[in-house]
């Protein structure tokens, strides 16, 4: 019985999840993504910076809210831009965390606070601000902080404009 | 005491051939079957300009300061390219060009002459769940009359999914490099800063020249 229930759990888990992913259209002509900057404290290496980059653009892509996702300093048509967005932000606090704590007494994560402001390419208003907050295990690369970052970013940009629609 | 002394010698130099050879095993070496080739599936089309001048690539430098710069992945046996970077880049950049008509027959006919300084193409330090592309360029774009120049700075990312067969692994691999290669080249020819530069030298403006590029200007 409890093995059943299971398989409905998943099957429902599935189909909702499929559901969302065809369901949503593009809601903007085209997003640029740019580079993030550190605020004053944060120690991370460029490469982290990087590589965020490429990660939020890939998750942009994926989420199918642009139609198309332009490299930074890009051009865009004047007919598209006020169709089209811009993502910025700042790492606002990066805590290294500490393998020894987390062992001992589970606290001690490796944590990232970040600020996304999500601007409209034309008159340069305002649309969204998101505030994602990621915590992973320390023994973990810095990298994967990023990914998770990007995630959530393109998470609730798709809960966000996806309900404005 | 002299045939110890003897021993000891030959000992020491059959370790150092042992770890010679190892060395040498471990190298990864360019063969048919680990060998990709990259270049754009199709051309890219740049931006569209008020005057459309006709541009010449003159010259292709690597500043990545990478001694291996057609070995993209070490590990299982390595991945190699099958050109150089910069041959890559270049004839990417022209087939883009010359599919817009934008591309001179010869520097003698070109408006504008570019120099391109590479920093970095093939795979950078990702997450390790996946591989990151990267593919990252400095132009220096000149008016042959008048001899001003400007800076154009282009960079392409991509991230493909990592693979366990090593045969999927040269597969992602090679599309994350194509991928990044699109959107460097696509950065670079749609690109404000080229429409800026182009704007400005057309007009013979007032661009203050800059010093060739160095592998600590690259761009962020």
């Amino acid at each position: 019985m409890t093995k059943r229930i299971g398989w409905l759990i998943l099957v429902l888990a599935l189909a909702a999840r499929s559901a969302t992913a065809k369901d949503v259209t593009p809601v903007f002509k085209t997003a640029e993504a740019t580079h993030f900057t550190g605020a004053e404290g944060v120690e991370l290496t460029p490469s982290f910076y990087d590589y965020f980059y490429a990660e939020l653009r890939d998750e942009l892509k994926k989420s199918k809210l642009v139609k198309d996702v332009v490299g930074e300093g890009e051009a865009v048509d004047d007919a598209d831009a006020e169709k089209s967005v811009v993502i910025s932000g700042t790492v606002s606090e990066y805590k290294k965390g500490s393998v020894v704590k987390s062992r001992l007494i589970g606290f001690g994560m490796r944590s990232l606070k970040m600020d996304a402001d999500v601007t409209r390419r034309s008159d340069k208003q305002a649309l969204c601000v998101i505030h994602v907050h990621v915590k992973v295990d320390p023994s973990w690369n810095e990298k994967t902080m990023a990914k998770f970052a990007a995630q959530e970013i393109a998470r609730q940009m798709r809960k966000e404009f996806a309900q404005k629609k | 005491m002299r045939l110890t002394g003897k021993a000891a010698l030959s000992f020491v130099l059959a370790g150092i051939a042992c770890a010679w050879q190892a060395q040498g095993a471990d190298e990864p070496k360019p063969k048919p079957e680990n060998t990709v080739s990259v270049h754009l599936t199709e051309p890219v089309p740049p931006q569209k300009f008020a005057n459309p001048p006709k541009f010449w690539i003159k010259e292709m430098a690597d500043r990545s300061g990478n001694p291996q710069p057609m070995l993209v992945l070490h590990s299982r046996g390595g991945i190699f390219l099958d050109r150089q970077p910069t041959v890559i880049v270049r004839e990417a950049l022209e087939e883009s060009l010359k599919s817009a008509n934008l591309l001179a027959a010869d520097a003698d006919s070109a408006d504008l002459v570019i120099r391109i300084y590479l920093f970095h193409f093939g795979l950078a330090e990702g997450s390790g769940l996946d591989f990151f592309g990267k593919v990252e360029f400095s132009a220096i774009v000149k008016n042959p009359k008048t001899g001003e120049t400007a800076e154009v700075k282009a960079s392409g990312t991509s991230i493909a999914k990592g693979a366990a067969r090593k045969k999927n692994i040269q597969k992602n691999v090679q599309e994350d490099l194509e991928e990044s290669l699109r959107d460097a080249t696509r950065n670079f020819l749609r690109g404000q800063q080229l429409k800026d530069a182009v704007t400005l030298l057309s007009k013979g403006g007032e661009v203050a020249p800059v010093a060739p590029a160095k592998p600590e200007d690259k761009p962020h």
